[in-house]
């Protein structure tokens, strides 16, 4: 109390005791005066109340993610296809129908259903050998043959000069097209299923009869030389002494696995050395390896196809009279080199045969020459399967639904009918036979399959009534072979269709976990009144009662009716039981529920654009162009901040307001500049983000970039430090010094692996591997470790100055009178915020070194939007809306296009595993994967909570559950999407475009919504914790 | 939106609606005009799919006269009231007679065709930036885009210019969505938000000629002007736009 005023009455006396509390509240609010009595004792208490909440605030979350985890498991084990499969085998002795004529089945050695043609056979798979690749070019208009044109003519000109002894013809892959996925098809001849799809990281044996396992029963001795997958799918099948198996997944090396197939076998073709084996498998992987990192628009395309292309004709030349040489590819690579999904360039093959006897022919003279394009006379590469075990005399493995390939039984004239009518119906009855199984397997009745038995009942109609007399047509049998032919035909789109079979109950459970999550999620993240902090235990409590009791519940009732799935019964229980427990919760403080719905523009914008957005995933168009689309909502929102900075009556409020939100437009622009286009916005959209349509690689002057970042970036955001004045302390030394140093050393990165890509220094490629990846690992350090440490241990960004009187100090800093001086705290108006925010600048310079020069640039942008938006949330008074943390989603979503990504399978960029390491090592090349793939969306996550702290009082109350309310309308945002990607891919299970559109969509918004809890919960949620409690260190605690 | 928008609380003095001028023509004409811009596009919509950068830059000058027409028709000038020619002194009444015409072309005309060049060249090249941040093409199409901004500039800022001047500060307020909402605030709204909505239907795999920039954007703004005019005029009068 300064001024001594006489204070004669009570009234006074209340008066001047109540000015008083009110200056000393005031000051303690401000952390000027220690709190009075056992302050000590009070602050210790508000600490250990502190993190007591924080604690159950992860707990709260966490439980939300782990309903998340339950919704989307139960829809996605619906929702991906599945398959019953048949442990039945086929046998050499017991063929599928009586074998026509006078042959005696049952001898391996003589071939067991059919004579055998080959002794020996040597298949090569050469990893996406497109068919393109094997034909010669013939330009339509001036055009110039491309780096993959005419490189690997040895196949087209053998197939054209010698028809009786090769021929060439597109090879048809049925998607996912991954490797594994392929081997399935390739040596069980049955479809693939998308459940089996995720697993390519880490293979399983195939339980299915299959080529491999008959002929290892068959004691063949089968070599296996090249790419690991094959030892993961059938383990202990192949000669160990002689088999030598190399890791698949290096994309960055190009020789090591081919260098080594070559390297082993042409010792094992010697003649010296035939004796030793019956069947070789060589799988090269190095065409595969330069699409997915050169792309195969690129000289190193050319280089490994003429490698391929000398390889094969030393192997003919070597080649004895018995023995059978096929090459194929598994699959083919798109524009980018890329793979696994269902476009044309990715299911286009090339398969090629040969043997030095003539033994193949054409039925028509026409044929003689390879089709110029995949989609003349294309063979499905189940053929193989069937081809290959008549050939070698195997028996058909029991599950196959391909059909013979022609050109391979029809003898060198090209007319030996009766031989192409008795493989075909050889491989229709064993069709058939497997289809009656399965019928009966399923408990199946014939309807689906009624107008496949009618043809079934024709062919073999034809075929008795020919009773099997060697004086039939060439007409009668080749109409007999067709019967058979159009049998299988029917039987596989049968397959096809039945296949696609989802369980719907189980996805409609998911879809309902999904929604109630959602709705619980939504309730306590924008209809809460009040501190949440305070509200939370007894949700949390009230979940974990219902959860128990939900959990307890399905248990009962899966063992009462044990007919039902418990799987699903148990998870469906516990799910609906937590939220009906948490529902309890909200009625115990129904006192304290508003409504969720906004009352303000910028709430219903909001919830306007998030919607909308949604709604749009089902429609294919607006999935395909949700770049553009999120591009139009940002600029919208933009548009918005500086119309609503227009109406601040302060006019320091408005020029901030404006200035920044014209700057986040302007910035959201040119990242709209980087793009990688998927294939259906063709021809509208002209990728960028790498060196060109056809590449992987970057562009020289890309990487530029990386070092515009490096020099300018960190000055830029270091102002927003600098305009509260939190510049201080150590986030000096982190802005100018460490995080400079690594962004700097990430862009070196960059130029290390364009030196090594572009071969600038040949013979120093393994150098620049090994430097590349300790400064890779180095960032990672200045990062995470050292960030970390500092983060944990630094005190908030303030400084203290003492000024003598008269001195004229902003109104932003606190001023406390000391007589003639006044002490002034630097940075005091935005404690919270800088402190919080170095979380985002480390997570930063980890992402940014993960991604490609081009997505180094658009991070940036994402980085100083995230800034500029802290500004404009602040200048119009918005942090309590749910603007920030929606915006937030829309920029993730966006940059997460801008860094190279569509929500497609090949757009996956799988080489960023190796940036850090040099092979694979878990968890940590998923992990780096992940950071790649979603680093924009983990970015913004993180940035949440620094949208409430930002420039608030140090001890303003109800801080954590202003986070808590952020964090949760991040989430919320992205649980809106993932529901409505997972109801429309489930809706819309029967759309021609399910696995290219709707499908992956929901992938991607699965993946990202547990990605965002996860990041939200324990670096954003955990992080406020480390700030949090280094504030309050310096300024004590409320309440 | 409608929470969005409440009575004003205290309506300042400089801030009150625009009511149109009270006579017979412009009550009339004001209602006809709307009908009269939506037929010229209309009638020229085939063109402007068709070809749509010499179709735009006619259509440009039809609405120019369509809007000055209707700035001086209806709308009062800056600064003048909604009844400013009707004072007429006694005496005076032989002596304005033969001068109707020239005071009608030098008091409203040139003061509408200066609206429409001071109007027309700043907002323009603004509009059309908004609309490349907004994803136009930044390499190819500037006349398309420019001739787009032309044709919203025309129905936003023609009649706004002629009837609030260029003052700065009434423009920081036209922007910031702080006037109360009439006629004329309501073309340029409903402008603008119809403009917004016109980009909805490009990426639709409808293979349609029309979807082709920027014809639904010129669509949107005008079936957005129209609507917010008759909105404006009548239902939201008066209201204000509250964001929080």
């Amino acid at each position: 109390m300064d001024e001594d005023e006489p204070l004669p009455s009570y009234e006074g006396l209340a008066a001047a005791f109540a000015k008083a509390k009110a200056e000393k509240e005031r000051d303690e609010a401000q952390g000027l005066r220690a709190t009075t009595g056992n302050a000590a004792a009070a602050n210790k208490q508000g600490e250990v109340h502190f993190k007591a909440s924080h604690g159950i605030l992860i707990a709260f979350f966490s439980w939300i993610l782990a309903l998340h985890a339950l919704g989307i498991y139960l829809f996605t084990s619906g929702f991906l296809l599945t398959r019953l499969v048949l442990e039945h085998r086929s046998h050499c002795s017991v063929p599928p129908i009586d074998v026509a004529g006078s042959y005696t089945p049952g001898s391996p050695d003589a071939g067991c259903w059919h004579p055998k043609t080959f002794d020996k056979a040597i298949v090569i798979i050469v990893d996406a050998l497109r068919y393109d690749f094997t034909i010669p070019f013939h330009p339509t208009e001036p055009e110039k043959p491309r780096h993959f044109h005419n490189s690997i003519p040895f196949l087209y000109d053998t197939a054209v000069k010698h028809p009786n002894n090769a021929f060439l013809l597109p090879f048809i892959a049925d998607p996912p097209t991954t490797t594994l996925q392929r081997l399935k098809g390739l040596t069980t001849g049955t479809l693939p299923t998308f459940l089996d799809a995720g697993s390519n990281f880490a293979g399983t044996a195939i339980d299915e009869d299959n080529l491999i396992e008959q002929l290892h029963n068959a004691s063949k001795r089968i070599v296996h030389l090249g790419d690991d997958t094959w030892h993961a799918l059938f383990p202990g099948y192949f000669e160990s002494n002689l088999t030598h198996a190399y890791d698949s997944f290096n994309v960055w090396d190009l020789h090591t696995v081919d260098n080594g197939v070559t390297e082993h076998i042409f010792p094992l073709i010697h003649p010296s050395n035939t004796s030793q084996w019956d069947v070789i498998i060589g799988h090269y992987l190095g065409v595969d390896h330069a699409g997915h990192r050169y792309g195969p628009e690129h000289p190193a395309m050319t280089a490994k196809l003429n490698q391929m292309d000398d390889i094969f004709r030393r192997m003919v030349d070597q080649l004895d009279d018995d023995t059978l040489l096929v090459v194929m590819g598994d699959h083919g690579m798109d524009a980018k080199g890329d793979h696994g999904g269902e476009s044309d360039d990715e299911i286009q093959a090339a398969l090629w045969m040969y043997s030095k006897r003539d033994r193949f022919g054409r039925s028509s003279p026409s044929y003689n020459i390879p089709p110029a394009t995949a989609k003349e006379r294309p063979v499905s590469q189940i053929d193989l399967v069937p081809t290959l075990s008549i050939l070698l005399g195997m028996p058909i493995p029991f599950n196959n639904l391909g059909a013979p390939i022609e050109e391979a039984f029809i003898g060198p004239k090209g007319n030996d009918f009766q031989n192409l009518a008795t493989v075909s119906r050889l491989t229709a009855a064993q069709i058939h036979r497997y289809q009656q199984e399965y019928t009966r397997g399923k408990g199946l009745d014939d309807t689906t399959r009624a107008t496949a038995l009618s043809l079934w009942d024709t062919a073999n109609g034809a075929w008795t009534s020919l009773g099997g007399s060697k004086r039939s047509t060439h007409d009668q049998l080749h109409h007999i072979s067709s019967a058979f032919l159009a049998y299988q035909a029917e039987t596989l789109s049968i397959c096809r269709a039945l296949w696609a079979e989802f369980d719907v109950p189980r996805m409609l459970h998911g879809v309902q976990i999904l929604a109630l999550t959602l709705l619980t999620l939504g309730l306590y993240a924008r209809g809460l009144d009040g501190e949440r902090a305070e509200l939370t235990p007894i949700l949390l409590t009230r979940g974990i009662i219902g959860t128990l009791l939900g959990a307890g519940l399905g248990m009962g009732i899966s063992f009462a009716f044990s007919q039902l799935p418990r799987e699903h019964v148990v998870i469906y229980t516990t799910a609906v039981g937590s939220i009906a427990g948490i529902s309890t919760g909200f009625w115990h403080i129904r006192r304290r529920l508003v409504s969720p719905l906004p009352n303000s523009i910028w709430g219903w914008v909001c919830v306007t654009v998030t919607v909308a957005l949604s709604a749009g995933f089902a429609a294919n168009s607006f999935t395909i162009w949700e770049d553009e689309i999120l591009l139009h909502f940002l600029c919208t929102f933009g548009i918005l901040g500086a119309l609503s900075s227009f109406r601040q009556k302060n006019s320091i409020d408005r020029a901030l307001g404006c200035y920044h939100s014209i700057l986040f437009v302007v910035l959201t622009r040119i990242a709209s500049l980087s793009r990688l286009c998927r294939e259906e916005q063709m021809p509208y959209c002209v990728s960028t983000y790498y060196a060109s349509a056809n590449s992987s690689t970057s562009a020289t002057w890309q990487l530029a970039i990386p070092y515009t970042v490096a020099f300018l970036l960190p000055n830029f955001i270091r102002s927003y430090y600098k305009g509260t004045r939190n510049f201080q302390g150590s986030v000096v030394t982190w802005f100018d010094f460490a995080l400079r140093f690594g962004l700097l050393l990430s862009a070196a990165y960059w130029t290390l692996d364009t030196a090594d890509d572009g071969d600038w220094y040949p013979g120093y490629g393994e150098m620049l591997k090994t430097t590349k990846t300790i400064i890779a690992q180095l960032v990672f350090a200045i990062a995470l470790a050292f960030g970390y440490s500092t983060f944990a241990w630094s005190k908030p960004f303030l400084n203290i100055e003492t000024k003598t009187r008269g001195a004229t100090s902003s109104s932003d800093q606190v001023v406390a009178d000391g007589g003639t001086s006044s002490i002034t705290i630097l940075g005091y108006a935005n404690v919270h915020g800088s402190r919080y925010a170095f979380l985002v600048t480390m997570w930063f310079l980890a992402i940014t070194l993960v991604q490609k020069p081009m997505g180094a640039g658009a991070i940036g942008i994402a980085w100083w939007q995230i800034f500029s938006l802290f500004e404009i949330i602040d200048t119009n008074k918005l942090s309590d809306t749910p603007v920030g943390p929606v915006v937030l989603g829309l920029l993730g979503s966006f940059h997460f296009f801008k860094t190279g990504h569509q929500a497609t399978l090949s757009s996956i960029q799988w080489e960023s595993a190796f940036i850090p390491l040099r092979t694979i090592k878990y968890p940590w090349s998923p992990l780096v994967v992940v950071l790649n793939t979603f680093g924009a969306q983990i970015l913004c996550a993180i940035a949440v909570p620094a949208i409430v702290l930002w420039k608030q009082p140090p001890k303003k109350k109800g801080l954590l559950g202003d986070v808590a309310k952020a964090i949760g309308t991040h989430i919320l945002f992205y649980a809106v999407i993932n529901l409505a990607t997972t109801m429309w891919a489930g809706h819309l299970r029967r759309h021609l475009m399910l696995y290219r559109i709707f499908s992956p969509r929901f992938m991607t918004g699965a993946l990202v919504l547990l990605t965002v809890d996860v990041v939200a919960i324990f670096i954003a949620l955990g992080g406020a914790r480390i700030s949090f409690l280094s504030v309050g260190e310096v300024f004590g605690w409320t309440g | 939106m409608s929470t969005g928008i409440q009575e004003p609380q205290k309506p300042k003095p400089s801030a009150t609606p625009i009511d149109i001028l009270n006579n017979d023509t412009a009550k009339i004409y004001t209602h006809i005009h709307p009908i009269l811009v939506l037929s010229l596009y209309a009638y020229k919509f085939q063109s402007i799919v068709a070809e749509p950068v010499p179709a735009l830059s006619e259509s440009l000058i039809w609405l120019g006269i369509l809007q000055i027409a209707y700035a001086a028709i209806c709308l009062p000038p800056t600064g003048g009231s909604a009844a400013p020619v009707e004072k007429k002194k006694p005496g005076e009444k032989k002596r304005a007679a033969p001068s109707k015409i020239e005071s009608g072309v030098n008091g409203k005309i040139i003061p509408a065709f200066l609206s429409l060049v001071v109007s027309v060249a700043p907002a323009t090249p603004l509009l059309a930036g908004i609309l490349v941040l907004f994803g136009a093409p930044i390499t190819t199409h500037h006349a398309h885009t420019l001739l787009c901004a032309a044709h919203i500039s025309l129905l936003t800022t023609l009649p706004l210019v002629y009837v609030h001047g260029v003052n700065g500060e009434t423009w920081r307020e036209i922007i910031a969505l702080l006037r109360p909402i009439d006629e004329v605030y309501g073309c340029m709204i409903g402008t603008v938000f119809g403009a917004w909505l016109g980009a909805v239907p490009i990426p639709l795999d409808w293979d349609r000629e029309w979807q082709k920039w920027p014809v639904t954007i010129v669509t949107g703004a005008y079936i957005g002007f129209a609507v917010g005019k008759l909105v404006g005029g009548t239902v939201l009068k008066g209201k204000k736009i509250m964001f929080d």
